[in-house]
């Protein structure tokens, strides 16, 4: 790995020591790829704190123009953006928050071929869509290509968040054997939107610079509602058609 | 014995019209809870199909298709109805 410059090192010192980042896994982190999609309420919350956090190359796909009501929780929009695509609109705010990464966005929702590609191509997903259809995408394309996968939503006030080691922890279609209902306008305080985001964050850079513990395997809940949080160990389901033994040819 | 239930997710609000406790007999299961708290809903109110339930942090499915466990004195019943909003 090639050592940090003085002025990452500069930039990166609250967050390289004890209880935080080793100065290896800041390096790690720098040599690594991260996909965010979408990056709207907890996306881009998300992607804002991998970017800060010095993860190296970000690619980040949302479509469609920015509009009034994302701005309750669209942390990278501003009013000046109104109207604007929101993919570049967010590419240039974290470009403009660390010149020491790389953005790339992408200014649609990758389909089954381009969730697979990308997928190859990074570390991390980082699963921040509103409909499962999306989410099950990214969950396929995770198990084909070995890549962890965190699942971050939201409803209300209350966000969840799924850890995915693929081949060896549930995956999405373990969890969901039958695709929950869709709702287009899910009600969504911003609050908890980048809460969840920045909890997602908090995971995927534990798993690209090896620190701490991650959520393998676990789905975490937190109701802001009722003010309270709850952890369940997720099981694998044998007769999962994309992780379990049929799917492996076993 | 008694359990305590927990209704999150998707529809949170649903939560107030549970019981929050569960008393039942000692050799009751997760599918006897299940029935008692559908019985507390009003006709027209149904838990959801998708519903991922846990027994004291360990998940045994979704509640159209779940493994059932005998449970026990203080075990902590949760029904989370899945969110997806981004
Ligand atoms: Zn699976």
């Amino acid at each position: 790995m090639p050592d940090l410059t003085p002025d990452e090192l500069e930039r990166y010192s609250r967050q390289i020591g004890p209880g935080v980042l080793s100065l290896d896994g800041q390096q790690r982190l720098r040599c690594s790829t991260a996909l965010v999609t979408r990056a709207g309420g907890m996306g881009g919350p998300a992607a804002l704190m991998l970017a800060m956090a010095g993860v190296g190359r970000l690619i980040v796909a949302h479509g469609g123009h920015l509009i009034s009501p994302d701005l309750n929780r669209q942390v990278l929009g501003s009013e000046q953006g109104l109207g604007k695509p929101r993919a570049a609109e967010f590419a240039a705010y974290l470009r403009g928050m660390n010149r020491f990464v790389q953005v790339e966005p992408l200014d649609y929702e990758p389909d089954d071929d381009q969730a697979l590609e990308l997928a190859a191509r990074c570390d991390v997903i980082l699963s921040c869509p509103p409909t499962f259809e999306e989410r099950l995408r990214l969950n396929r394309a995770a198990v084909i290509t070995g890549t962890p996968l965190i699942d971050a939503a939201q409803w209300g006030m209350t966000g969840t968040l799924i850890v995915v080691r693929p081949g060896e922890t549930a995956c999405l279609e373990c969890v969901y054997p039958a695709p929950p209902p869709f709702e287009e306008l899910f009600p969504v305080v911003g609050a908890i939107s980048s809460a969840t985001g920045s909890l997602a964050a908090l995971e995927a850079i534990k798993i690209l610079s090896q620190t701490g513990r991650p959520l393998w395997g676990r789905m975490f809940t937190y109701d802001g509602y009722h003010g309270r949080a709850t952890a369940v160990q997720l099981q694998r389901r044998p007769q999962c058609p994309r992780c379990g033994a049929a799917a492996r040819g076993a | 014995m008694k359990i305590q239930v927990i209704y999150t997710g998707r529809g949170y609000q649903l939560a107030e019209l549970l019981p929050d406790e569960l008393e039942l007999d000692d050799a009751a299961g997760v599918g006897d809870a299940l029935r008692l708290l559908a019985k507390r809903l009003p006709a027209d109110v149904r838990l959801p199909d998708t519903c991922l339930i846990s027994v004291s942090g360990q998940h045994l499915g979704t509640l159209a298709q779940h493994n059932s466990v005998r449970l026990r004195d203080g075990d902590e019943l949760t029904l989370i109805a899945p969110v997806a909003g981004g």
